[in-house]
This record gives C-alpha cells, sequence and structure tokens, in this order.
C-alpha cells in the first residue's frame, strides 16, 4: 500500500544475485587453485633442495679428505664455511671420531684448534635422534690417512613458508582480478540494461498474482529505453478502460433519457418529488424522486391509490379536497420520518390542477431535514449568543455602577472593579471574535497568517489567563510542559483561541476541587496538547456531535453553563487547517481527555 | 480503506482515506448505495484524502450516480484533488457529479 503511487524502483534484483554468486564461486575456485599449486611446488622445491645437499655433501667429503691428510686445516675450514653459507644450511661440519669438532661452518662450534695426531673413536653416534619433519640431516664418514676417521656431519631446514611461492602463483591472480574486474564492468552495465525490463518482468508477475493493471506498475523512465513504452501501454490500457467507463456512464444516462418524453424526462432530473392524482386520489404520474421519498418502487405506483404509500391523515385529508375540487387553496404540509436510519422532514405542497372535465392535484414532495437542521441550530444559537453576550454585559454594568457609586472613596475596589471589566471586556472580546470566525468559516473565508509561534509565550499567556480563574473555583491546574518547546507555524491569535477554548471548557464543566492536566509533548514533527480535566465528561453520543457548531451537549448539567457551542467546532477548524486534528475520549462523570495535535514544522530555535 | 463517517446537521459526510482502487471498490460502493437509501440520500463524499481513483473506483461512482439519478439527485463530492478531478475531466464523467470545494459547501448545498 505504501509504495502504491510512486514509480516503483524494480529490476535490481534479476541479476545482481547470479552475478555475486557467480564471482563468489570464481574466486573460491582460484583460491584454491593457488593453494594446491603452491602446496605441489613446495614439495617438489624440498626434494630437489635434499638431492642438492646430498650431492655438495659427497662432493664436500671428497675435498674434505685430501685437504685434511694434507693438514690443510685452514682452507677445510674456509670450503666448509663457504658451502654452510652458499646453501644455507643450519649445521655442517667435520666430527672426529671422539666427538671433537674440528671444522664448522659456525666457527663458534669449533672446539678443536689444531688436528690432533690421533684421536679415539669414543664417541658413536651419541646424539642420533631423529631429525625432525622438513630437517635433513646427514652424516658422511671422512677417513683422514694418518691420523683416523672423522665424519661430516650435515643439518638443513628443506621446507620453506608457503608464501616464498607466491610469486608463481601472482600471474594467476592478477588474470583472475582482471576477469573479474571486467566481469564486474559487464556486470554492472548488463544491470544498468537490464533494470527496466527487471522492473517490467515484476510488474508482470504482479498482474498475473492478480494486481489490476494500472498506473502503479509503471516503472521510471530512468531506468532505461524500455520503460516509456512500457509506460505508454499501462497509460493506453488505463485510457481505454476511462473511455469505456466514461461510454458506459453516458450510454445509461442516455438510454434512461430516451424512450421518454422530454416532459417526463425532466420531471425524472428534478430532485423534489412530483405525484399527480385525479380526482379520486389515484396516482396518474409519479417522478422519481417521489418513489424515493415514498420508498416506493415509481413502476408500482401508477394507478393506484396514494392511501398505499402515505398514511398521514391529516394530509391525506388535503390532498383529498383538493383534487376533487372543493378546495382551490394550496395545502403545505410537513411531515417528520422518524423510520430508523431515514429519519428526515419531507414537505408536501399540494395545488389543485384545473382542467374543464375533471378536478386533479399535484403534490411536489421536498427534502427540508436539513433546513430545518440549520433553523433550529440558528435559534439556539441567537439564544445562546444573546445569553452569552448579556452575561459579561451585566457584570461591566453592575461593576461600572459600583466604581461609579463607591469607587470615589475606596481605590482598592475601583482597581478590583476595573479589573473584573477589564477581564469581562476581553471575554467578550473572545465571543464576538469566535462568532466572526464561524462567520468566516461559514462563508468559506475562513484565512490564516504563517506567523512564526513561540509555544512558551502562549502558553505563559494561559497559565496567567486561566491560573485566577482555577483558583477562584478551587481547581489544580497543573501545566506539564517539556523543558524546550518548539516554535510552529500557523496563525498565533487562532492557535491561542483554540487552546483557550479547550482549556476554558476544562475549566467550565470540572466541578469545585477537580483537577485540569495540560500535558504537552513533542514527538518527532508533532506536538500534542493534551488537556485533561476530571470533569461532568461527555456521553458516547454527543462525543461524535460536540464538534458541529452550534451543538451542546443534551446533559442537563451543561445546559446550566453558558456556552455558544461554537468554541470546539473553531478549535477544530483551526487545528484542521494547520494539518492538526482534535480528538476526544471521555466518560460520563469521570472526565474528559481532548488532544489537540499540530505538526511541528520549524525546529525549535 | 477506512471510511469514516460523520454528521453535519442532517447530512452524513462519508470520508474514504487512502486510494480508491480496485480492491477497496466493492466495499465503497456499498457504503454509498447504502447512504443513498438511508437519511432520503442526504450524504456527502469528501473525497480529500483520496490520493486517486482508478478505473473499477470511477465505475463505482457512475454506478452510484445512477442509483441517485432515480431520485433526480447527483452525487456530491468535495475537496477532491487535482489528479481526481483531472481524472474526471480526462473521462467527461465531471459533469455527472456535483463538485464542491469543502465539505461545508457540499452540506449547505442541501439547503
Amino acid at each position: 500500500m505504501i509504495n502504491r503511487y510512486r514509480l516503483l524502483i524494480r529490476g535490481e534484483s534479476i541479476v545482481a544475485s547470479s552475478g555475486i554468486a557467480l564471482a563468489a564461486i570464481l574466486l573460491a575456485v582460484m583460491a584454491a587453485s593457488a593453494a594446491w599449486a603452491m602446496h605441489t611446488q613446495r614439495d617438489a622445491a624440498q626434494a630437489g633442495r635434499e638431492a642438492q645437499i646430498r650431492t655438495a655433501a659427497v662432493l664436500l667429503v671428497q675435498s674434505v679428505e685430501p685437504l685434511l691428510s694434507a693438514n690443510e686445516l685452514s682452507a677445510t675450514r674456509r670450503l666448509i664455511a663457504d658451502v654452510g653459507r652458499f646453501y644455507g644450511l643450519t649445521q655442517c661440519r667435520v666430527v672426529l671420531a671422539d666427538g671433537q669438532v674440528l671444522a664448522a661452518a659456525e666457527p663458534l662450534q669449533i672446539n678443536v684448534q689444531n688436528l690432533p695426531a690421533r684421536w679415539d673413536r669414543r664417541r658413536t653416534a651419541d646424539d642420533s635422534s631423529a631429525p625432525g619433519p622438513g630437517i635433513l640431516a646427514v652424516s658422511y664418514p671422512i677417513n683422514i690417512s694418518g691420523h683416523g676417521s672423522a665424519a661430516l656431519e650435515i643439518t638443513a631446514n628443506l621446507t620453506q613458508p608457503l608464501w616464498r611461492y607466491w610469486e608463481a602463483q601472482a600471474g594467476v591472480c592478477a588474470t583472475g582480478a582482471a576477469a573479474l574486474l571486467a566481469l564486474l564492468i559487464v556486470y554492472r552495465r548488463i544491470r544498468a540494461k537490464l533494470r527496466a525490463i527487471g522492473a517490467i518482468r515484476e510488474a508482470l508477475q504482479a498482474i498475473e498474482s492478480g494486481t489490476s493493471v494500472s498506473a502503479e506498475l509503471c516503472v521510471s523512465p530512468a531506468l532505461g529505453a524500455e520503460a516509456s513504452p512500457w509506460n505508454q501501454l499501462l497509460a493506453e490500457v488505463e485510457r481505454l478502460r476511462k473511455q469505456s467507463v466514461g461510454e458506459r456512464a453516458r450510454e445509461t444516462l442516455g438510454r434512461r433519457g430516451q424512450p421518454k418524453g422530454d416532459l417526463s424526462a425532466a420531471c425524472d432530473a428534478m430532485s423534489q418529488g412530483l405525484i399527480l392524482v385525479d380526482d379520486k386520489s389515484n396516482i396518474t404520474y409519479a417522478n422519481g424522486a417521489a418513489a424515493a421519498f415514498l420508498q416506493a418502487k415509481r413502476d408500482d405506483m401508477a394507478g393506484k391509490a396514494l392511501t398505499e404509500f402515505l398514511k398521514v391523515e391529516n394530509l391525506l385529508q388535503a390532498i383529498r379536497e383538493i383534487s376533487n375540487g372543493s378546495s382551490r387553496r394550496r395545502a403545505v404540509v410537513d411531515v417528520e420520518r422518524t423510520d430508523e436510519g431515514n429519519a428526515g422532514v419531507l414537505r408536501f405542497s399540494v395545488r389543485p390542477v384545473r382542467r374543464e372535465d375533471s378536478a386533479s392535484g399535484m403534490i411536489v414532495i421536498e427534502d427540508i431535514t436539513q433546513q430545518r437542521v440549520a433553523e433550529e441550530a440558528r435559534h439556539a444559537f441567537v439564544a445562546q449568543a444573546t445569553h452569552e453576550l448579556r452575561t459579561p454585559l451585566t457584570n461591566i454594568r453592575l461593576y461600572v455602577e459600583t466604581a461609579i457609586d463607591e469607587g470615589e472613596n475606596d481605590p482598592a475596589m475601583r482597581a478590583n472593579c476595573l479589573n473584573v471589566i477589564n477581564g469581562e471586556t476581553r471575554r467578550l472580546e473572545r465571543i464576538v471574535g469566535e462568532m466572526l470566525s464561524v462567520a468566516e468559516i461559514e462563508a468559506g473565508s475562513f484565512k490564516m497568517r504563517q506567523d512564526d509561534v513561540r509555544l512558551e509565550t502562549i502558553f505563559e499567556e494561559l497559565k496567567n489567563d486561566y491560573g485566577p480563574q482555577a483558583a477562584e473555583k478551587q481547581i489544580k491546574l497543573i501545566f506539564n510542559l517539556p523543558p524546550k518547546l518548539p516554535n510552529v507555524k500557523g496563525d498565533r491569535d487562532k492557535m491561542l483561541l483554540a487552546m483557550h477554548n479547550l482549556i476554558g471548557n476544562a475549566l467550565k464543566y470540572t466541578p469545585q476541587a477537580g483537577q485540569v492536566t495540560v500535558n504537552v509533548e513533542v514527538s518527532g514533527k508533532q506536538l500534542s496538547v493534551e488537556v485533561r480535566d476530571t470533569g461532568i465528561g461527555i456521553s458516547a453520543e454527543d462525543a461524535e456531535k460536540i464538534f458541529e457548531r452550534f451543538y451542546r451537549a443534551k446533559d442537563p448539567r451543561v445546559a446550566k453553563i453558558t456556552g455558544t457551542g461554537l468554541g470546539l467546532t473553531l478549535a477544530r477548524e483551526v487545528a484542521r487547517l494547520h494539518g492538526g486534528d482534535i480528538t476526544v475520549e471521555s466518560q460520563v462523570n469521570e472526565g474528559s481527555r481532548f488532544t489537540l495535535v499540530l505538526p511541528v514544522v520549524a525546529e525549535a530555535a | 480503506m477506512k471510511i469514516t463517517e460523520q454528521r453535519q446537521g442532517a447530512v452524513t459526510v462519508l470520508k474514504p482515506e487512502g486510494p480508491l482502487v480496485e480492491a477497496d471498490v466493492p466495499a465503497f460502493k456499498q457504503r454509498l448505495i447504502q447512504a443513498v437509501g438511508a437519511n432520503l440520500g442526504r450524504f456527502v463524499v469528501d473525497m480529500s484524502a483520496v490520493p486517486f481513483v482508478d478505473s473499477p473506483a470511477l465505475e463505482a461512482l457512475v454506478d452510484v450516480t445512477e442509483e441517485l439519478a432515480k431520485s433526480g439527485q447527483a452525487l456530491r463530492l468535495c475537496a477532491a484533488n487535482k489528479t481526481v478531478r483531472e481524472v474526471l475531466e480526462l473521462t467527461d464523467l465531471s459533469s455527472m457529479f456535483d463538485h464542491f470545494e469543502d465539505t461545508n459547501a457540499a452540506v449547505r448545498s442541501f439547503l
């Protein structure tokens, strides 16, 4: 529902999921193959290095033997050191049979400086601990002629970390990355091209699943070239449908008019009911509206006696007198109908129709319910308004008289009188203002200014206005305001008027020692003013009507309190003009809660 | 779709809220037909909360108008937005309805 009247952005999903899956699979395959290649490469490299070291060892033995036999110790040591360094061996040394180290790649290991003349064969493989995996440890016997036997011991680490083999894989990785990039570019291109098609596909699926072909299935033209022909297609379908509706309407309207004469068609176009009766009060003609008013089928009416459809005796009497010619005077009878769901006031105007041969009558039926309601409301309003205006006027006159008579000698009393007069004048002003506003609403010229309204000052003013009034009635008036109130855009005076009405009503209809709480809350872009009282409450029946103008609740306690029945009408009108509303919840004898909601436009300054 | 109902004097104000589209049309039409039969057909339709109408909704409005035309009345619409008014103009249907600026004007038309 939310998206219903926007151009939908569709088509994202058609290639996205498959593209991402493809890329992920590709990446995984590439990573696996690189790892496998690096693994096998490492095994081969290890085997090669081992063979190389063994060959070097054999050659070394062959070189060292004659050198040592010739007592060329330093040359031997150099050779050993060179070999050790060159092949990156962990250990490379010549060990005499008694365990003394004669030469080593690591000079610190050497513990015999000169070649001894003889040595024991004490040492026989004393540390023959098995080498770990990836460690090569070999020992080759050397026979030093004229001295004795020795051994060339070599230990080397064959393993290299796996990452050492990345170079060979770099090419593969680069190729893979380039391929992925190319894929991404192609994907983006395809996606851009397919978006409109995807959107159209989704729209088609929506149609298949029961959505009607309408403007809501439009595809945003931004999605691609296919969108606008699709939208044209939709518009064309919509246009054809509307055309057919229009044609149907004209056809049905036309059909109704065709077979009848002009006069009959004209009578049917009347919103007033029209019935013609002959001198026996039998119906000779009835139009559609008359049938509707009498709740009968029009085709059944012609030729039947009027008494079948009308049961109001004084009306029937009047019709009889006029239609049979005994009375020439026009008669008007208002009939109030009280049927459930179809209540109203019908005005029957009966006139004689003169003909030479026979008498007959014409009855015009009008629905005057709304006029009646308006009339009653006006009467009530005039009565209320006079009363409302008279109360402050009386007060003013009384206090003016008091001030004149006794104020001269008593300045305190004079000040008090003037205060009351001031208050009453303001009340009078507000009443007249309300009446004017209602007149403006009636005339459709109720206009609003757009000010920046500072809510702080409004509530300050309300506190000052109603504080004393509440204290006088011993009502606890509590304002719960948030620490910071935002500014709102709107008509300050009208907003103040609306809140005046809510709080004023709460005080008015709350008996002594009650409580009126004004809770103000700002949440998001909404200001809510909740006025809660412990007053007489409003019945569910009245709650629907209190916002109607001139309406005052039927509670007898309300009748005792003066009021125009305009305040809430105005307050709600003001709230609605500001884009807000007023709602009410109430329980008779428990109290009422009015909530005024206004949108906050301007941010807090 | 929600249809709120309010009384202004002797007139019922029906206010549908939300777009008037196919799915909501049967309920809407039924409510209107019911209003035609009640209170001697004194009702207005407040269109201020209807962003757009589709063809089935137009058909429903035409049907209700036909029903009202039997007693010489026209369907009173008020506060329709530009989109809705355009649709009515385009389909040549606007002349079938009485259109008012706001509910007050529409209610006053019963005087």
